[in-house]
């Protein structure tokens, strides 16, 4: 049994004055263990932000199972049943929105404890500990939200959403709105305390470079269908949907001479989600569609463990690039630029 | 204490088409010293280059692009240097003639695309007035122009789209209607100033493909400014990095890559390692976090360099020429053997 476990999840949004529907989360699947992170990434309008409302119980989700340590959360458990509040939060990404201005960050990492009713004197004791954990030093948990950094903003969502103990944190790009270095210090700060805690994460991004550190799996979604699935390293290594290669060679890293440059290069934007093409979601987009693409979706085929796609042509695709891996060429040149001055061990 | 920057190299070089000198913009405070937003910013942009400008939110990358354009927004201003442009001195030039330039011979693509389109305009309209503005063309001309203009930016079905308005576009299309205004009347130095941010990545490469193209087409010097360092490894000639309204490093693409030197640098660029001894080393150790702002003595970025010595706190480092064309400025470098 997986920790949290989506079967068929469909979401669909009603247009107000108009017969159509946006169709934003279309039977999707996949699970989530204990102290692992699952990456969602995809474009805006993927759906990925939707199925993380959905799996907070945030959304009534119009079909499809969610279930948590087994349990049902669509019939008469939910999120809200006193035994599994604060089991499963959220962090936003825009720290700046997210946190009330007017409270002080004590305050803000404090409020779930408030919420369980958890006793005073306990709650004091959590909330400097919570700060410890995300590196938060004493004297700003008596400051406001303005008079700190984005960053450091972001590390008071992070110490609120881990304060009530959780087993799933749904990460809600959490990294976007935040500078380069800010970035990479998050992620590195979520990466030690799911080492520490056992936290599972549910990684909604479409920062690939982040996914590759903190993922140990990924799901690529595009309108609202996961396209391919699979472990973190395989699916940087080996990609074999046409939308995770155009969308993983669109990654710039700071290297002139490491271009992923694939032979797969998508034409147009992505469409709406209220008239969805017909057969595969992308064939009008791909430069491998052939006729099936554009009658049927294709199945779901399992190309390797754990590694499933959605595609007709998987295998060409698979051909198509052999070594895709650039951010491995990536790592060892940056590994010798960067040891420069760096006292040895 | 020696704040002047240091001479560059191409100080004379005939081919520039801007060189900014000394430029710092104050914005002037009550009862208080002037906060400065850019401190003695030295440039030059040869004709046909693609310089990347990088920096952190409020690290001046945008009022640089502001000082150039003269749109510092008031109580600021340059308080002191020179920004030539085609022999004349921007920084002193009057509002007239500002005005004569701005689109013309300067063009800016900014962010936030929606944001920048007149909402009540079409798309057409919208190109054609730049036109007939600074070309004085006749509608029907401009209009044809304004046609030919949504071609090049490899807008699909242009016919139709120019008799479109702002919120039938995506966001994509949008930012390539932007570009399109930018182009209009053929500018010999265009400023992007975090373009193609707010597009998805898939879009995001089309565009910067298409704006590469565009400019060397056309030999037009361009300014990038970004927060993305990645980007400008693929499609800048030479980086400029930006912290607290200084320049702290500039280098050719190959060099800057190869051989950074300021810390500051190997920070951006360790952000994207994977080596866990190296990422905590340049990223800093695991320690409680204060804020840890840009410091107005000393080195600016001495609170957030994990190399700061004691001369740090108190010394200004100048802008030093290391190698040709790398100029530097910090006391303690990272050197590579």
């Amino acid at each position: 049994m997986s920790l949290l476990e989506i079967q068929d999840l469909v979401q669909h949004f009603p247009i107000a004055g108009s017969k159509s529907v946006v169709r934003a989360v279309n039977e999707v699947s996949f699970s989530l263990e204990k102290g692992e992170t699952l990456a969602l990434v995809g474009e805006s309008g993927s759906g990925k932000t939707t199925i993380g409302r959905c799996v907070l119980g945030l959304i009534r989700p119009t079909a499809g199972r969610i279930s948590f340590r087994g349990i049902d959360l669509g019939g008469s458990k939910t999120v809200r049943s006193p035994d599994l509040r604060g089991k499963l939060q959220l962090v936003f990404q825009e720290p700046t929105e997210s946190l009330n201005p007017r409270q002080r960050v004590f305050e803000q990492i404090d409020e779930p404890l408030r919420a369980l009713k958890v006793p005073r004197p306990d709650r004091e004791k959590k909330v400097r500990e919570a700060a410890r954990r995300v590196g938060l030093a004493e004297a700003l948990l008596d400051r406001y939200p303005a008079e700190v950094s984005m960053g450091l903003q972001q590390r008071v969502g992070i110490a609120r959403a881990m304060i009530s103990d959780p087993e799933v944190v749904v990460l809600d790009e959490p990294t976007s709105a935040l500078d380069p270095t800010a970035r990479a210090e998050i992620i590195d700060l979520l990466i030690r305390i799911q080492r520490d805690l056992g936290t599972a994460y549910l990684f909604i991004s479409h920062d690939l470079s982040a996914v590759r550190h903190i993922s140990h799996r990924i799901a690529v979604l595009y309108l609202g269908k996961i396209v391919e699935q699979g472990p973190s390293a395989t699916l940087f290594a080996q990609p074999s949907h046409p939308y995770s290669v155009a969308l993983l060679s669109s990654v710039l890293l700071p290297n002139p001479r490491i271009r992923s440059g694939s032979s797969i290069r998508l034409s147009g934007e992505i469409p709406s989600p209220i008239n969805l093409p017909p057969a595969c979601y992308l064939a009008g987009r791909c430069p491998l569609a052939i006729e099936p693409c554009r009658s049927a979706m294709p199945p779901v085929e399992t190309v390797a463990p754990n590694h499933d796609v959605r595609c007709y042509r998987h295998g060409e695709v698979a051909g198509l690039v052999p070594d895709f891996d650039s951010f491995a060429r990536f790592q060892s040149e940056a590994d010798r630029i960067l040891s420069a001055g760096v006292p040895a061990l | 204490m020696a704040t002047t920057s240091a001479k560059t190299s191409d100080d004379n070089e005939p081919a520039a088409i801007l060189a900014c000198r000394n430029v710092s913009v104050e914005f002037p405070q009550y009862g208080a010293a002037a906060s400065v937003a850019l401190r003695d910013v030295s440039l030059n942009l040869r004709a046909g280059e693609v310089l990347g400008l990088v920096g952190e939110s409020g690290s001046g990358k945008t009022m640089l692009a502001r000082a150039i354009m003269r749109l510092v927004p008031p109580p600021g201003e340059i308080a002191k240097g020179s920004i030539h442009f085609d022999g004349k001195n921007l920084a002193e030039l009057d509002q007239e003639s500002l005005r004569k330039i701005r689109g013309r011979d300067i063009a800016m693509i900014i962010s936030n695309p929606r944001g920048e389109l007149d909402p009540l305009q079409t798309v057409g309209q919208q190109i054609a007035s730049v036109l007939r503005h600074h070309l004085d063309l006749d509608r029907k001309v401009a209009r044809d122009r304004a046609l030919d203009l949504l071609k090049q930016v490899s807008i699909p079905d242009p016919q139709r789209r120019l008799d479109a308005y702002p919120h039938e576009l995506s966001g994509g299309m949008a930012q390539r209607v932007v570009i399109a205004i930018a182009l209009a009347c053929s500018p010999r130095f265009i400023i992007s100033d975090d373009a193609t941010s707010g597009l998805d990545v898939t879009v995001q490469a089309q565009v910067l493909e298409l704006i590469r193209s565009l400019v060397s087409e056309r030999g037009t010097s361009m300014m990038f400014i970004t927060r993305d360092i990645g980007i400008t490894a693929h499609y800048c000639d030479r980086i400029a990095i930006i912290y607290a309204g200084e320049i702290m490093e500039i280098a050719e693409r190959a060099v800057f890559f190869d051989d950074p030197q300021h810390p500051y640098t190997v920070l951006l660029l360790a952000a994207f390692a994977q080596n866990e001894r190296l990422r905590r080393y340049w990223l800093g150790e695991d320690k409680a976090r204060e804020n840890s702002g840009p410091s107005p003595v000393g080195c600016s970025f001495q609170n957030r360099c994990v190399r700061v010595r004691e001369r740090c706190r108190t010394d200004h480092p100048a802008l030093i020429e290391r190698q040709p064309g790398h100029l530097v400025r910090c006391h303690y470098p990272v050197e590579r053997s």
